[in-house]
């Protein structure tokens, strides 16, 4: 289990001023489950995905994977960018095999673990393409390709589809739900995209800026609904689903939400 | 819809092969200048054998290209000034390849130092800014006093003018390494090693090679004041001792050698940087 105590972040702005970028945030991520944070630009989502990551340490609070204190990036912990940052002088599969050779496993085992991983990502056939020869989405998938190489025990996030297009979109998250649920990782998501939240998240999380803090909690299954039954059509026409996005989105406005936090269980 | 699909079907006949096209590059990468560049070359010669034919200038300031070319072959026969001409090139190529060597050596290894490392940078940096707006001229008589006048003092000279460009630009490019890229790589759990070899140095490298080339050519236009100290060999030997006796057809030569061997380092560098970074401008 992955659990952020109390985390604050300061940051000293340009102007000396100091910016509370995150308040207190708690949060826990079990086993199966893919917690998403949710929230308008600026509310300390990446800031807390860092310091989950280790690129960044905490002004105040903790945070601990499977008890073990986290402080510096590790492969335990595997990170997909919302920037591409593949390798542009190594091909797809040296790539994919990146983690795998910093951990010192010979090339041919690195390269059918890559294959193997392509082929979870649906990209079977590029292993010797170079970067730039790829679309966004297709490096994106590389990128998720990569994260997984190491097995790691989560997954970390941050708007890794924010900048495809939304049938591009919509086909990654499937892909990520697939992968989700034949590798059961644990899953922390970051997104600016309600729908995205909802349909992905078991946990949902939103937050709000200045300082940024989490100021509510819902639990969902719109996701293992949609690993059973695969009907993405009868999620978002489900009316919990249109509820919960008109609800989520008038908290998501509200200029200074109040730190109202609540629990919702569906079903 | 039938005539579009028709219409589209072009591509299908195997005799008539599809339009192949790429994305329009920035700036010029990739573009042939080779006919444009011979071209140019071809009217500066016409241009430099109408003005000595219509003697336009006075041939002691600018010979004919037919008393160079004369000139030329005069020396590749006989030598000049008691050695071949091979000795004279072969006597500056030593010279400048071993101090590209040692100052690449030097130069990369530390120049990444300084990218990275606090030490490093604060203890090399005052000396080296210090000292690199220097014109070699400008200490070349220290080299003489400290360093005799052997090969010693004009290897140094040389790899003294030609260490600035290559440390600083492997410097820069370390700067230039994105912090996406690091923290990635420590995400998959790169050791401090692991992330020098597989993500720094390539990253590095390109800005390195273009260093490396901007040495080499500082190096060359070095080459002249490092064979003033008391040289019996080399082409800026020649150049100078010509010179002397306002032999201005072999300046030429001399000129013209040294122009030919500087092109055909370049020309290698380019060729070296297609191969080991050709992702270059791609990400
Ligand atoms: N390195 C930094 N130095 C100073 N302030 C920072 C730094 N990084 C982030 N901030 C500030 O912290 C706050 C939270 O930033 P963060 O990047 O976590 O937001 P975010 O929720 O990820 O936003 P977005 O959705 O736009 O990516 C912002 O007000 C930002 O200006
Ligand atoms: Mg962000």
């Amino acid at each position: 289990m992955l659990q952020v105590r109390n985390a604050s972040v300061f940051f000293s702005a340009r102007d000396g001023r100091v910016v509370h970028a995150l308040d207190r945030a708690s949060l826990d991520i079990d086993a199966n489950s893919i917690v998403v944070a949710l929230g308008a630009s600026g509310c300390g989502k990446s800031t807390l995905l860092n310091a989950i990551a280790g690129f960044l340490p905490l002004s105040e609070g903790s945070i601990t994977l499977d008890g073990q204190p986290v402080a510096s990036p590790g492969a335990d912990r595997g990170v997909v960018f919302q920037k591409d940052t593949l390798l542009p002088w190594s091909s797809v599969a040296d790539n994919v095999a990146l983690g795998l050779r910093f951990a010192g496993i010979p090339a041919r085992e690195r390269r059918e673990r890559a294959e193997e991983l392509l082929g979870l990502v649906g990209l079977e056939g590029f292993a010797d393409a170079f970067p730039h020869e790829l679309s966004g989405g297709m490096r994106q998938r590389v990128g998720i390709a990569r994260a997984l190489a190491t097995d790691p025990k989560i997954l970390l996030m941050d708007e890794p589809f924010g900048a495809l297009d939304s049938l591009t979109r919509e086909q990654m998250q499937e892909l990520l739900i697939d992968v989700w649920a034949r590798t059961g990782k644990r899953i922390f998501f970051i997104t600016h995209s309600i729908e995205e939240a909802l349909f992905l998240g078991t946990n949902v999380v939103v937050m709000s800026p200045r300082p940024g803090r989490i100021v509510a909690r819902f639990d969902l299954d719109f996701v293992r609904r949609f690993a059973a039954e695969r009907d993405v059509r009868a999620i978002l026409s489900a009316p919990e689903f249109a509820d919960l996005y008109d609800e989520i989105r008038s908290l998501v406005h509200r200029p200074h939400a109040e730190a109202d936090v609540r629990r919702m269980v569906l079903q | 819809m039938t005539d579009l699909a028709r219409s589209g079907s072009r591509a299908s006949d195997p005799a008539d092969r599809p339009k192949i096209v790429r994305l329009h590059p920035f700036g010029l990468d990739g573009a042939r200048t080779g006919p444009i560049s011979l071209a140019t070359a071809l009217l500066l010669l016409a241009a430099w054998f109408l003005v000595t034919h219509y003697r336009l200038v006075p041939p002691l300031f600018l010979p004919t290209p037919q008393e160079v070319a004369t000139q030329f072959l005069a020396v590749l026969e006989d030598g000049y000034a008691g050695a071949t001409l091979w000795e004279h090139v072969s006597a500056s190529l030593f010279r400048i390849f071993s101090a590209a060597v040692i100052a690449a050596s030097l130069g990369i290894p530390l120049g990444l130092a300084m990218g990275l490392n606090r030490w490093a940078k604060g203890v090399f940096d005052t000396p080296i800014e210090f000292y690199w707006p220097l014109p070699p001229l400008a200490y070349l008589p220290l080299m003489i006093i400290w360093l005799g006048i052997g090969e010693v003092s004009k290897i140094v000279l040389l790899t003294l003018a030609m260490f600035a460009p290559v440390c600083l630009s492997a410097q820069a490019g370390v700067r230039s390494l994105p912090i996406e890229r690091v923290n990635a790589a420590l995400s998959l759990g790169a050791s401090r090693w692991q992330l020098f070899r597989t993500i720094v140095l390539p990253s590095a490298l390109p800005e390195i090679l273009t260093g490396l080339r901007i040495g080499i050519g500082v190096g060359w236009s070095t080459l002249v004041a490092a064979e003033l100290i008391a040289a019996t060999r080399g082409i800026g030997f020649m150049i100078m001792s010509a010179s002397h006796f306002l032999a201005t057809d072999v300046v030429f030569v001399g000129i013209g050698i040294i122009a030919v061997f500087a092109f055909a380092f370049s020309y290698g560098m380019r060729l070296l940087e297609a191969w080991l970074v050709p992702w270059k401008g791609k990400s």
